[in-house]
């Protein structure tokens, strides 16, 4: 989930119940205070109607266009009456409207200068008090929903506003690739964290550019300085095989000897190789007809390993130009028709063709490789001997390219493909 | 023929004078920069073999040097460097071949023998051997004046081994002359079993006397046969 919307529900988690709780006290308040001005009013009214009733003046007419009404009824010198004052609610017939409507009941009585009890009941509807209490309970949720808007709203703008540097770094993070230097890395912002992070992070790359390119130093070196030392031996073994007399055994000793040292000198060329690749030490590019390429290796490759029953079949179109460096090309395809010969069974079938935008090279196989360690150095599987470093090299010039290499396996099919994406 | 090998690891100098000298050459050799300088306005060589990697100073700077004195030396540089720009830049100087380290002393005593023989200019590029005749131009094999149609591979074969009379050569780094990258250490080598099987078989119809020996199973070398 991404940052913004996380932050966005959060804060609706946190502010939804509390204005919610909010709204709901504000509405009982308002609630209260106009329940309150209601009975003030019907007591307003009512000792209007007690003081004529008491002064002997005129009552008011009833239907006098405000629906209130009221009973008055005399009591006489009823003992058991005491004065009193009741609020109530129920339901009045209102005459002028023709229906019943809820009303505000207040029923006081009271007693003239001679003793005598009244009982005075004032009747407010109360669709008004009603009508307002909607009114304001549709206003509150409106304004609740402005404000868990507006704090929306303003979230996302200053959201955007203080992240950008955050943002910078993480585009500029995405399109690293190490051993490119650090151009280009965003400024340092004035918000001290965000400057903190960038410095940071700037610091970090920085070391491990350093670190790669101390190891792409050394590998460099240390395969350069193992050729003298290696030519020594291989020269040594070889001047003792050819001008000194041996016997079969120690012929054959030397034999193996010179078999290993040169398992080392290629591994060492291989890994020299590889250096250069990663150190972008291949800059001259060029049209190379794929295609043509793949067909000769393939006819190379078909005649060493005649012996082992292997059906080749290349199907490209006449013309397939990838640009890229002739020698990388050649290096490029002729390892992977050489690991596709190599670990096909004996009487298997490797195919190359295109599907799209893609190059798939097909050989038969058992089992599926594990594609995760498949195009790092020294990984082999089954077979032993080989160099562990044939698809290193395939995968190390696909990156220098940024051409997509992908291993699956399918139907007793292992499959390299190649996104040559033209 | 004389040479001079400048190679400033002493251990691999030793080796190169010794196997040089026990195939018939004069050699010298040179440590350093100025050893080497010393040498060369002394005397005048067929051959220097020059590492361009020297501690006290660059090689490249005295492959400058001996080509300004323009005494008609021949130079094989001889590197640990094997990338297509260094042999580049080494041909450019005007070096006659670039070898890369770790050589085998056959391959550095054919590329001698190569570099020597176009020192000559009168000889084509042809090749003997007994009574075989190898043209490396025409591709064309003779046997006692008659032609011998080889196949491709059977002829860079017998290429390898003319180059190299008397070497022990094992089947793997023949095959990796001839076949090149593609081959790989986990393979057998069935294929070139094969071509030699061939091979010896039709320098022996044409009756040559040199031919392919199987040596204690490991391995071939070129000689002369035995009557």
């Amino acid at each position: 989930m991404k940052l913004l919307n996380t932050i966005l529900v959060r804060l609706a988690v946190a502010l939804l119940p509390i204005l919610a709780l909010w709204s709901v006290v504000f509405y009982f308040a308002m609630v209260e205070e106009i329940n309150d001005e209601a009975d003030d009013s019907l007591e307003g009214y009512a000792e209007l109607i007690m003081r004529r009733t008491l002064a002997g003046k005129e009552l008011p007419a009833v239907g006098d266009g405000t629906n209130n009404s009221y009973v008055l009824e005399f009591l006489g010198h009823d003992k058991s009456v005491v004065p009193s004052m009741q609020y109530s609610d129920s339901l009045v017939y209102i005459h002028e409207k023709r229906e019943t409507e809820p009303a505000r009941v207040l029923t006081t009585c009271f007693s003239d200068a001679d003793g005598a009890m009244y009982r005075l009941q004032v009747v407010m509807p109360t669709f008004e008090r009603e009508d307002l209490l909607s009114s304001v309970f549709w206003h509150i949720l409106v304004l609740f929903l402005a404000i868990v808007l507006t704090i929306f709203l303003a979230t996302i703008f200053v959201f955007h506003r203080s992240m950008r540097p955050l943002y910078r770094l993480l585009g500029w993070l995405e399109q690293y690739t190490p051993g490119k230097g650090v151009s280009n890395f965003p400024a340092s912002p004035s918000v001290v964290e965000f400057r903190n992070l960038i410095d940071s992070a700037r610091a970090t790359i920085t070391r491990a550019e350093s670190y790669f390119e101390q190891q792409k130093q050394f590998i460099g070196n240390a395969s350069h300085e193992l050729q003298t030392p290696l030519a020594v031996l291989g020269n040594r073994i070889e001047w003792l095989l050819d001008n000194t007399a041996l016997t079969n055994e120690q012929a054959a000793e030397l034999n193996k000897m010179q078999q290993a040292l040169r398992r080392l000198v290629r591994l060492n060329r291989t890994l020299l190789l590889l250096a250069k690749i990663d150190n972008g030490q291949f800059p001259e590019v060029a049209d190379v007809n794929i295609a043509e390429l793949i067909r000769e290796e393939a006819e190379t490759y078909s005649e060493i390993y005649a012996g082992r029953g292997i059906e080749c079949v290349v199907d490209l179109p006449q013309r397939l130009v990838f640009r890229m460096n002739e020698e990388l090309a050649t290096i490029f395809v002729t390892n992977l028709l050489k690991n596709a010969f190599l670990h096909s069974p004996g009487g298997g079938k490797i195919s190359v063709y295109t599907t799209g935008s893609t190059l798939i090279f097909a050989n038969s196989g058992s089992e599926a490789l594990d594609s995760t360690r498949l195009f790092h150095r020294f990984y082999k599987q089954g077979k032993t001997g080989n160099t562990g470093l044939g698809l290193a090299l395939v995968g190390s010039i696909a990156r220098s390219y940024k051409m997509k290499v992908e291993y699956s396996f399918n139907e007793g099919r292992h499959l390299f493909k190649i996104g040559f994406g033209i | 023929m004389k040479l001079l090998i400048i190679e400033d690891d002493a251990s691999l100098n030793e080796i190169m004078c010794r196997a040089l000298r026990s195939e018939g050459y004069v050699v010298e050799s040179a440590a350093t920069f100025f050893d080497a300088e010393d040498k060369i306005a002394g005397y005048s060589y067929d051959c220097i073999l020059l590492d361009i990697m020297l501690p006290d100073g660059n090689g490249l700077k005295l492959l400058e040097h001996i080509k300004s004195l323009d005494k008609g030396d021949r130079v094989i540089i001889i590197s640990a460097r094997d990338s297509i720009d260094d042999k580049v830049a080494g041909l450019d100087l005007g070096a006659d071949d670039y070898l890369a380290k770790p050589f085998y002393i056959a391959e550095l005593s054919a590329r001698i023998k190569s570099v020597l023989r176009r020192g000559s200019a009168a000889v084509s590029r042809q090749m003997k051997a007994g009574n075989i005749e190898l043209n490396i131009d025409s591709r064309r094999v003779s046997v006692a004046g008659s032609d011998v149609p080889l196949l491709k591979k059977e002829f860079d074969i017998l290429l390898y081994f003319m180059q190299r009379p008397g070497h022990i050569v094992d089947k793997a780094v023949l095959a990796e002359s001839v076949w090149g990258d593609h081959i790989d250490a986990a393979d057998n080598f069935q294929f070139v079993y094969a071509q030699i099987k061939n091979l010896r078989k039709r320098l022996a119809d044409a009756a040559a006397t040199y031919n392919v020996k199987a040596v204690y199973g490991f391995g071939y070398k070129f000689c002369e046969v035995e009557p």
